[in-house]
C-alpha cells in the first residue's frame, strides 16, 4: 500500500513534467512496494530488450547456444537506428554476447533483432510466462514495430510526428496493438535477474553487467546523483513515451526494482524535463520504500 | 445472442491475456465470462483463444478477428451516442466546449452556423480549459470540444488544426509600442500574463520555452485570463500578454491599450476540435465543420505552417 504523501509527490511530479506517469518500485529483498498505476497496460518500446536479454541468457543457460558464438553483420538489411550496428557503416563480426551488450548499452536495434532473430520472438513471450508476467507480450521485432511507425506516420518522415493527427494514428503508441508490459511486470522481471531467479547465477551476473554498461544518464540515473549508488536499467522510447526500468542499488545493500511509463502531451522530440521526471519518480519511490 | 456484449468480452480476455483480468475490466465474474467466450467461439465456428493451465492465448484465427471486432465495438458506441441524442425525436443534444480564450464573435459565428447545419439538434455549450475538455471526454460528460495543442491526444479523434498567430498587448506608452513588430527580446523586463499551468500544461510550457528561445524570459508570470484581469494587469503592473489578434482586448480608438504583431516566427495557438475516439457522427462533424469555418473567418485562423526540421537526437531510440 502506497502512502498518500508518496503518491501525492509522484502525481505533482509527473504534472509538473507535463507527462502522465505509471511507476511500480519495488524493494528486491523484501518485496515492499510503491505504485502508482502499476497495472497500467504501456508500450515497452525498447524496454523489452530486457526480455530479450533475458532470454537470450536462458537459451544459453540451458546449452541451447553459445553466447560466445559468432554472427555476421553485413551492412545491408540493419534495422535503421541512430546507435550501434544500426549506425555503422561495414560488415561487423562479432558475439551474441557483445551484441547484447550493443543492445542493451546503447538501444542498438540492429543488435535487437539480431539476436531476436536467433532465439525467435515465440521464445521470449516463453521466457515472460515461465516468469510470470503474464501481462507482457512481444508481437513485433523491432524493425517491424519501426515499419509500422514509417507506414502511419506518411511520407513526411519524422517532422511528421510533431503533428497531432500523426499521433493518434501511430499503432505503434496503443498497447493494445503492440509490444506491451505493465510497470509491475517489469519490476517483477528484474527482480527476478537481481535474485537470480531468472538464470542460473553466472548468466545472472552476465545480464547484471550488461544492464549496468547502459550509457543514457537523462532518466532513472538523474535521479540518484551519488558516485556510490550503482544505477543499472533500460530505457524505451517512442513519439511521446519515455520509459526507463531498472535498478538502483544502495551501499548498504539496499536495492530496488523500479519501471517508470510516461506519456508526454507535448510532441516534441525533446523535452528534458519529461525525461528528468524518470529519475525524479524513481527516486520518490526508492526514499520511501528506504524510509525507516 | 447479444453479439456487441460477446466481443467486448473477446477483446477484453484478448488484450488482458487473462479471463480474471478481463472479468474485473467488465464487471463481471469469470465462469459467466468463460461461457460467454465459448458460446462466441460455437456461434463464430472459430476456436478464438488457447487455454493452458498458466495462461489464456488468442489464436492466429483470433488475431485475425480482433481488428475487426474492435471496429464493429467502436460503431457501436457511436451507434449509441447518436441515439443517445436522437432519442427525443428533434431534442437531441451535443454538449460541446470551447476554451476560455475563443472571442465572442467567433462563438456567435459557432453558433449561427452550427444551427444552420444541424438545425434540429440543441447545442448544450461550455468554456472549459483544454485539460477540463480531456477530463470530460474521459468521463463521457462531453461530446466535442475545441482543443489547444500540444495536448495528451490519446484516444481521440481531431479535425483540421488551425493556427492563430499571437502578438503582445501592451501600454500604449510602453517603449516597444513604437515598434510596427515587436520582437520577443524587446519584451525583456516585462513581467508575463498567462493562463493557470493547469489549463493547458504543454501549451503554456510550449509558449515560455519559445519567448526564452526568442530572448525573453518574464521575471514572473502572472497567472489571468479575464478580458478586463489582463487588462488591469497589463495597465498598471509591467507585465505584458500574448494573445491572437482577435482576442480583441483592446477596443477601437483604445486610449490605454495596443495589441502589436510579434516579429519573425511567432510563436501560436494552435487548435483542433477533438472527440472521443468512435464517438464521431453528423452532429459532431457539423460541431467540427462549423468551428473550423467560425475560426478561419473570424480569428484570422490558418493552416499549419509546415512542421520546422525536427532532428531525433540518438537518445530518441527511434529512427525513420
Amino acid at each position: 500500500m502506497t502512502d498518500t504523501v508518496t503518491l501525492a509527490r509522484l502525481d505533482a511530479a509527473f504534472a509538473e513534467a507535463g507527462v502522465t506517469g505509471w511507476l511500480h518500485a519495488v524493494d528486491v529483498d523484501s518485496g515492499a512496494q510503491v505504485e502508482a498505476g502499476a497495472d497500467q497496460a504501456v508500450c515497452t518500446a525498447s524496454v523489452h530488450k530486457v526480455c530479450v536479454l533475458v532470454t537470450l541468457h536462458e537459451r544459453a543457460a540451458a546449452g541451447a547456444l553459445d553466447l560466445t558464438e559468432q554472427v555476421e553483420c553485413p551492412p545491408a538489411g540493419r534495422t535503421p537506428g541512430p546507435t550501434g550496428l544500426s549506425a555503422m557503416l561495414d560488415p561487423v563480426r562479432m558475439s551474441l554476447r557483445d551484441a547484447a551488450f550493443w543492445m542493451m548499452s546503447v538501444s542498438d536495434n540492429t543488435a535487437a533483432d539480431l539476436l531476436l532473430r536467433r532465439v525467435g520472438l515465440d521464445a521470449v513471450n516463453r521466457t515472460a510466462e515461465r516468469l510470470g508476467l503474464t501481462r507482457t507480450r512481444a508481437v513485433y521485432g523491432f524493425g517491424e514495430m519501426l515499419a509500422t511507425m514509417r507506414e502511419d506516420t506518411g511520407p513526411a518522415g519524422a517532422q511528421a510526428l510533431t503533428d497531432p493527427h500523426v499521433i493518434t494514428r501511430l499503432r505503434a503508441l496503443d498497447p493494445a496493438r503492440t509490444n506491451r508490459s505493465t510497470p509491475r511486470d517489469m519490476t517483477r522481471l528484474l527482480a527476478a535477474v537481481w535474485r537470480d531467479e531468472a538464470c542460473p547465477p553466472e548468466y545472472g551476473a552476465a545480464m547484471r553487467r550488461i544492464m549496468g554498461l547502459q550509457v543514457w544518464p537523462h532518466r532513472l540515473a538523474s535521479g540518484f546523483p551519488f558516485d556510490d549508488v550503482h544505477v543499472a536499467g533500460k530505457t524505451g522510447s517512442l513519439p511521446t513515451l519515455r520509459n526507463e526500468v531498472g535498478v538502483v542499488e544502495y551501499p548498504d545493500g539496499g536495492r530496488y526494482a523500479v519501471a517508470v511509463f510516461t506519456r508526454t502531451a507535448h510532441t516534441a522530440a525533446t523535452l528534458p524535463a519529461a525525461d528528468a521526471v524518470i529519475g525524479t519518480a524513481a527516486r520518490i519511490a526508492v526514499d520511501a520504500l528506504r524510509a525507516p | 445472442m447479444d453479439l456487441v456484449r460477446h466481443l467486448e468480452c473477446f477483446v477484453a480476455v484478448a488484450e488482458e491475456s487473462h479471463f480474471g483480468r478481463a472479468a474485473a475490466r467488465l464487471g463481471m465474474a469469470q465462469p459467466p465470462l468463460s461461457q460467454r467466450i465459448q458460446r462466441l467461439e460455437r456461434e463464430l465456428g472459430v476456436r478464438l483463444f488457447e487455454r493452458t493451465s498458466r495462461q489464456v492465448r488468442i489464436t492466429e484465427a483470433g488475431t485475425l478477428l480482433l481488428a475487426e471486432a474492435r471496429e464493429l465495438l467502436t460503431r457501436a458506441e457511436s451507434l449509441r451516442a447518436t441515439a443517445r441524442r436522437v432519442r427525443d425525436g428533434e431534442t437531441g443534444l451535443l454538449r460541446a466546449a470551447l476554451s476560455p480564450d475563443i472571442s465572442g464573435e467567433t462563438v456567435a459565428a459557432l453558433l449561427a452556423d452550427f444551427r444552420r447545419r444541424h438545425a434540429g439538434l440543441e447545442l448544450e455549450l461550455h468554456e472549459l480549459s483544454t485539460a477540463q475538455q480531456l477530463a470530460g471526454f474521459a468521463a463521457h460528460e462531453l461530446d466535442v470540444g475545441l482543443i489547444h495543442h500540444p495536448c495528451d491526444v490519446t484516444g481521440l479523434e481531431l479535425g483540421p488544426v488551425l493556427r492563430r498567430d499571437l502578438g503582445v498587448l501592451l501600454p500604449r506608452g510602453a517603449v516597444p509600442a513604437d515598434r510596427e513588430e515587436v520582437p520577443l527580446a524587446a519584451l525583456t523586463g516585462y513581467d508575463l500574463v498567462l493562463f493557470p499551468r493547469a489549463d493547458a500544461p504543454a501549451v503554456y510550457d510550449d509558449l515560455l520555452t519559445a519567448c526564452a528561445r526568442g530572448g525573453w524570459t518574464p521575471g514572473a508570470v502572472r497567472h489571468g485570463q479575464g478580458a478586463s484581469f489582463v487588462r488591469g494587469l497589463v495597465l498598471s503592473s509591467g507585465a505584458v500578454a500574448l494573445c491572437p489578434r482577435d482576442t480583441r482586448l483592446v477596443t477601437p480608438g483604445d486610449q490605454d491599450l495596443v495589441w502589436r504583431p510579434l516579429a519573425g516566427a511567432a510563436p501560436a495557438w494552435r487548435h483542433s476540435v477533438a472527440w472521443p475516439r468512435g464517438r464521431g457522427d453528423s452532429a459532431v462533424a457539423a460541431f467540427t465543420d462549423a468551428a473550423t469555418h467560425a475560426l478561419r473567418t473570424t480569428a484570422g485562423a490558418h493552416s499549419e505552417a509546415p512542421a520546422r526540421p525536427l532532428h531525433l537526437r540518438p537518445a530518441s531510440e527511434y529512427w525513420l
